[in-house]
């Protein structure tokens, strides 16, 4: 075997084209019409609009393929997509009518078919991870070319939280010709304002402009791409380059180095992402609702917020906050930060010398969320609740929790709209073993306004529900994040509550 | 009598210099700049290690939330090094993480290298069928690239020192093994050995008192290797968030930590990377000045992470 | 010489049902639920379980190994839980990624490595020996992924020179595949740079260890073939050194080198799977990492016995090279 000579100067002469090559070709870049391109934290996960649970996809689906409902935080109302307007016909039976306006990407109207055929999908798809959000549906009926009508299993009067943003519209047409593989793949013509230009799993999105949508602003991008970019500084630096105009979830000790720059800017949004500490009372020693109660005035989460959160966060009296739909600023009882209280509360739940726990905490999932606990962790042991921190992996901690198996946690809950589903989730007897807590009172409270279709009797029914749970202590409401976005100055943004970056809330500044 | 008592002390101070020059000597190959500059290093840790309780300023704990994030103040601040997120001193934590990357490291190479001499030694002593399992079981396990087992064994049994340092010795015992083995294997047939066996020793006194003494130099070596292995290793692990438990500071986690920190508060990720680094190059230089004098034929033997 | 490959072949299969069995009992040891992982927030105890029945998560343990088993006996890898997309197909299609990492990574640490290697070793004890040893000392000991972290805040951070994370500009090039490899070849220069513009820093991430490591040995292996008979023999007949370095001394010592490369294979392939952590490379290590976290079984068992067999097929490939570079041994032992 002969190896290849290199003489130094062939290797230089070598290196030097190279070099010579690439400073020429190093300006060259494509230049595009418009092109926003926003650094995200969530995977990109399958081809199949209806096999992602994450938040994230489903709005990257929701452009593509429309949803029936979207949720307007600014009007604080649900807002329709590809639905014009609906009724409720009866507490069991809900009437949409379609918007007949619409084409799909590769001209086809839209139909009370497909969407007759896109919930039968997501209810029986075996990969389908949305069965969740059409379960209070017992069955769907096109009533004519444009009408769909819903029954559900019982009175639902929070039906659109669970629809909204979900209820994607697949074509009848292209899934039963191509087979659902196929066609998610290589026919994703739904009937939203982009048009899915390229998927490349676990790295980006690339959505086009679809020039059959009539409600368009001015600006809005025509190409959007969504980069995975999972380390904050990666996400900040790309900004600050010019590789990417939003960077989504920026920790707040970041913030100043977009503010640094004259061409970025920070902006916040008010998450409706509630975080709590869960306290099962079926668990020793937290079948104690002193202990509880304890914990509740041990945390101090205005120290927490100004310093680990550096400001960016809200206190929380309740699981929801102003601006949400069942809101009540009179919602009792409230818990102030009083460690003397908590000692006291602690030695009465029988511990005068305190007591061991173990409080489990995800990593990397939450803004800050293993310093957030560590705090906490000091400060309950300064009350005597000697509490030791565990981070599992969280695949580990979401089973053990969904199981039931972890009696002290500090965790999120996302897309609270009117909250009804996820209290009820959390709360009430059997829903979920996630907490565990039971108490008959709140079960008949939820379950009357369930069936409440009026909303004033309807937020009523719910916070004397919250005001049982919040003296009982179950969980204990902390905050809600701040979520803040890095921003170029060449696009205007507002950010949603819910996390989530639609191409059509963006406007490009023309330059 | 005189006489004699100062003959007897010339007698005794001559031995005491045969005795220092002969120490001298004996030591002399060891005194290379390799060996002695790791040496310094690695002793620095562990005195470090054994005394960070009396040498760290503050607790690796305590929390201090309105003294968050403070830059270092190299000589007269309260915190030397800075603070993290919690207010907590980065020079105590680092002292304290000195201590668990120590107690990792040498757990890792005592066990794995008890492992890996035993087997080594029975796989090439007794040859035959006991040699062919192990040798399957070294291909199985050395099949894995390196780390990948590691990886899938935390991800798998969940945080923790004692499922960490089992990670760690999951494929480190497999260098051992196969060195043993093959010195081993030329071992049995030489004269002490038969000798010992037609004297009627039993098998396990052989192995322990005539084959086992010969294997330490070689393993010796090797295990300052796979020490410093084992240190990068525990810090990827932490990085990838599979290590110990938080309220155990380690430099891996503090660096996992801190890296989201980076460009603005740089000594976050700077220091216990720094650690990392000069404890690594430390062991890694005595590694190989041992090598040069004990083992020169041991080829590389275990090095980067793995 | 076909018998001794034959055999070699037909002894690694039992290594890698052994492998595959030691995963899978590993995987279901663990805790942690894809079924719970993967619905969604909402999802009902009855939606869980219906999932678990569906993935066959409900037979017993060595029901499913021998399903796999089967599976396995077709080439295929079974379906990935989080993706809803045969394993297969999912690591084709990042293994492209981690291979050209890998390439580029080997090329930094040899076409650096060796160079500094000789020279070391040409002239030992000089100010050139002792900057090529700290520099090959630093090389072996930094983690791969704090010099990463640090090369992301220098190089992107300050002076912006690289783009800090992925594998290619949307609008240049598709940035999948063996994308660098494949402009080249087709000639596209303007992807090929847009590639290389990206990779750069995790190579060099990966590669240093590695590089660290060729200089080394690179420099003892030169050492000691420079004080043999015939490169003396070649310098008295009146050689110039540098036709004796260059032509005698380095092909002879490239042969530890090669080994010590092959060795290390294997451990730039698992670092592979911290540094694309780190730099966001979509190769089939950030692929496992995701898959851990999701507990996505047959993707994590899938990606793991790639890398395995990988690793397996690297060494054989190794044990081969050196066969042809050094006569002396035999096929066949």
């Amino acid at each position: 075997m002969r190896i290849p000579e290199l003489s130094h100067r062939r290797m230089c002469a070598i290196a030097a084209a190279v070099l010579v090559i690439g400073a020429t070709i190093w300006p060259a870049r494509a230049q595009f019409r418009t092109q926003l391109v926003v650094g995200v934290t969530d995977n990109i996960n399958s081809y199949n609009p209806i096999a992602d649970s994450a938040a994230f996809m489903a709005s990257v689906w929701c452009q593509v393929y429309g949803c029936l409902i979207t949720y307007d935080y600014e009007a604080a109302a649900y807002k329709g997509m590809l639905v014009e307007r609906w009724e409720v016909a009866d507490p069991t039976t809900w009437i949409f009518h379609l918007r007949r306006d619409l084409k799909s990407h590769d001209g086809h109207p839209l139909t009370a078919e497909d969407v007759v055929f896109s919930i039968d999908r997501m209810k029986n798809d075996k990969q389908s991870a949305k069965r969740a959000q059409v379960a209070p549906i017992k069955c769907v009926k096109a009533i004519d070319q444009n009408t769909v009508r819903m029954t559900t299993n019982g009175p639902t009067a929070d039906l659109l939280e669970y629809l909204t943003d979900h209820v994607l519209v697949m074509q009848k047409r292209l899934l039963e010709t191509y087979g659902d593989r196929e066609a998610d793949r290589n026919h994703p013509y739904g009937f939203g304002p982009y048009k899915l230009k390229e998927l490349a799993i676990g790295n980006r999105v690339v959505l086009v402009k679809n020039p059959e949508w009539k409600d368009f602003r001015p600006g809005t991008p025509d190409t959007v791409i969504y980069r995975l970019m999972r380390e904050p500084e990666q996400r900040v630096t790309a900004l600050l380059n010019g590789e990417i105009q939003i960077a989504q979830f920026v920790p707040p000790h970041l913030a100043s180095r977009i503010e640094g720059s004259a061409r970025h800017r920070i902006v916040t949004s008010g998450s409706i992402e509630m975080m709590f500490l869960a306290m099962s009372p079926k668990r020793e020693p937290w079948n104690k609702k002193e202990l509880r109660q304890a914990v509740a005035y041990a945390i101090d989460r205005e120290a927490i917020i100004k310093t680990v959160l550096q400001g960016q966060g809200r206190v929380l009296h309740g699981p929801l906050s102003r601006g949400q739909y069942a809101y009540d600023a009179n919602l009792e009882p409230k818990y102030s930060y009083d460690p003397e209280k908590a000692r006291a509360l602690v030695k009465q739940a029988g511990f005068p010398s305190g007591v061991d726990v173990e409080l489990f905490t995800p990593v990397g999932r939450y803004i800050n969320d293993k310093q957030v606990s560590e705090a906490m962790v000091a400060m309950l042991r300064a009350v005597g609740i000697r509490a030791a921190l565990k981070t599992p992996e969280w695949p580990t901690l979401w089973t053990d929790v969904q199981k039931g198996r972890v009696p002290f946690y500090y965790m999120g809950r996302g897309l609270m709209i009117s909250g009804g589903p996820a209290i009820s989730q959390y709360f009430e007897t059997d829903e979920s073993p996630r907490i565990g807590y039971s108490n008959p009172a709140v079960d008949d409270l939820l379950r009357k306004s369930r069936a409440t279709f009026d909303q004033a009797e309807y937020i009523k029914a719910i916070n004397r529900a919250l005001s049982l749970i919040l003296d009982d202590a179950p969980a204990h409401f902390l905050w809600q994040h701040n979520i803040l976005y890095g921003v170029s100055n060449d696009i205007k943004f507002t950010p949603q509550p819910d996390h989530r970056v639609f191409g059509t809330s963006v406007q490009m500044n023309s330059k | 009598m005189e006489n004699s008592a100062t003959l007897e002390a010339e007698v005794i101070s001559e031995r005491r210099a045969v005795r220092s020059r002969r120490l001298r000597r004996a030591l002399r190959p060891w005194l290379t700049p390799k060996v002695i500059g790791g040496g310094i290093i690695v002793l620095l840790l562990v005195i470090v290690g054994l005394s960070a309780p009396w040498i760290a300023p503050y607790d690796p704990n305590v929390q201090n939330l309105s003294h968050a994030l403070r830059p270092p103040d190299w000589l007269f601040g309260a915190n030397v090094l800075g603070t993290d997120a919690l207010g907590r001193d980065i020079l105590s934590r680092l002292f304290y993480g000195a201590r668990i990357s120590l107690v990792i490291a040498v757990m890792v190479v005592i066990i794995s290298g008890v492992v890996g001499i035993a087997l080594g030694a029975i796989s090439g002593y007794f040859a035959g069928t006991t040699d062919f399992l192990i040798q399957k079981l070294v291909e199985v396990v050395w099949a894995f690239p390196p780390l990948l087992l590691a990886i899938a064994i935390m991800a798998f049994l969940g945080q923790g020192l004692e499922n960490l340092i089992l990670a760690l010795v999951s494929q480190r015992w497999i260098a051992y093994c196969r060195v043993s083995r093959g010195q081993a294997l030329s071992l049995r047939s030489r004269e002490f050995v038969d000798a010992a066996r037609s004297l009627g020793a039993r098998h396990t006194r052989i192995i322990v008192r005539h084959i086992v003494p010969n294997l330490l130099p070689s393993a010796l070596v090797i295990g300052t290797f796979s020490m410093a292995s084992a240190i990068i290793s525990e810090a990827a692990l932490s990085f990838l968030g599979l290590g110990v438990p938080p309220e155990i500071p380690t430099w891996g986690s503090m660096l996992a930590d801190g890296r989201t920190y980076i460009s603005t508060s740089w000594w976050l990720a700077l220091f216990p990377g720094l650690c990392i680094f000069f404890t690594v190059l430390g062991i890694n230089l005595l590694g190989d000045g041992l090598r040069d004098i004990l083992d020169p034929r041991l080829k590389r033997s275990g090095s980067g992470i793995g | 010489m076909l018998r001794y490959l034959l055999g070699r072949i037909m002894a690694t299969i039992p290594v890698v049902v052994l492998i595959s069995l030691l995963v899978f009992l590993l995987i279901h040891a663990a805790p942690g639920d894809p079924a719970d992982l993967l619905l969604s927030d909402e999802a009902s105890a009855a939606d869980i379980a219906e999932a678990r029945r569906r993935w066959g998560l409900d037979q017993p343990i060595y029901i499913q190994y021998l399903r796999f088993l089967a599976n396995i006996a077709y080439g295929d890898l079974g379906m990935s839980f989080k993706y809803s997309d045969p394993v297969i197909g999912l690591i084709g299609e990042r293994l492209p990624a981690t291979i050209e990492l890998a390439i580029a990574s080997l090329l930094i640490a040899v076409l650096i490595g060796i160079p500094l290697g000789v020279w070391a070793g040409a002239k030992p004890n000089s100010w050139a020996d002792n900057l090529g040893s700290v520099f090959g000392f630093f090389g072996i000991s930094m983690p791969s992924f704090w010099l990463g972290i640090m090369l992301i805040l220098i190089v992107s951070g300050y002076f912006n020179w690289l783009p800090s994370s992925g594998r290619s500009t949307y609008g240049v090039g598709h940035g999948s595949d063996f994308y660098i490899i494949q402009s080249l070849l087709t000639g596209n220069m303007k992807t090929a740079w847009d590639g290389i513009k990206y990779i750069i820093m995790p190579a060099i991430a990966l590669g240093t260890g590695m590089m660290g490591l060729v200089m080394r040995v690179t420099r003892s292996s030169v050492l000691e073939i420079m004080s043999e008979d015939y490169v003396r023999t070649a310098r008295a007949k009146g050689l110039g050194e540098r036709t004796v370095l260059w032509r005698h001394v380095l092909r002879n010592a490239l042969v530890p080198v090669i080994t010590v490369v092959g060795l290390e294979l294997g451990t730039l392939l698992s670092g592979s799977i911290i540094v694309e952590t780190v730099f966001a490379w979509p190769g089939s290590g950030s692929l496992l990492i995701a898959a851990i976290q999701s507990r996505d079984y047959p993707l994590i068992t899938g990606t793991v016995l790639t890398y395995t067999i990988a690793f397996v097929v690297i060494n054989f490939a190794i044990d081969m090279l050196y066969a042809l570079i050094d006569p002396r041994i035999r096929f066949g032992k």
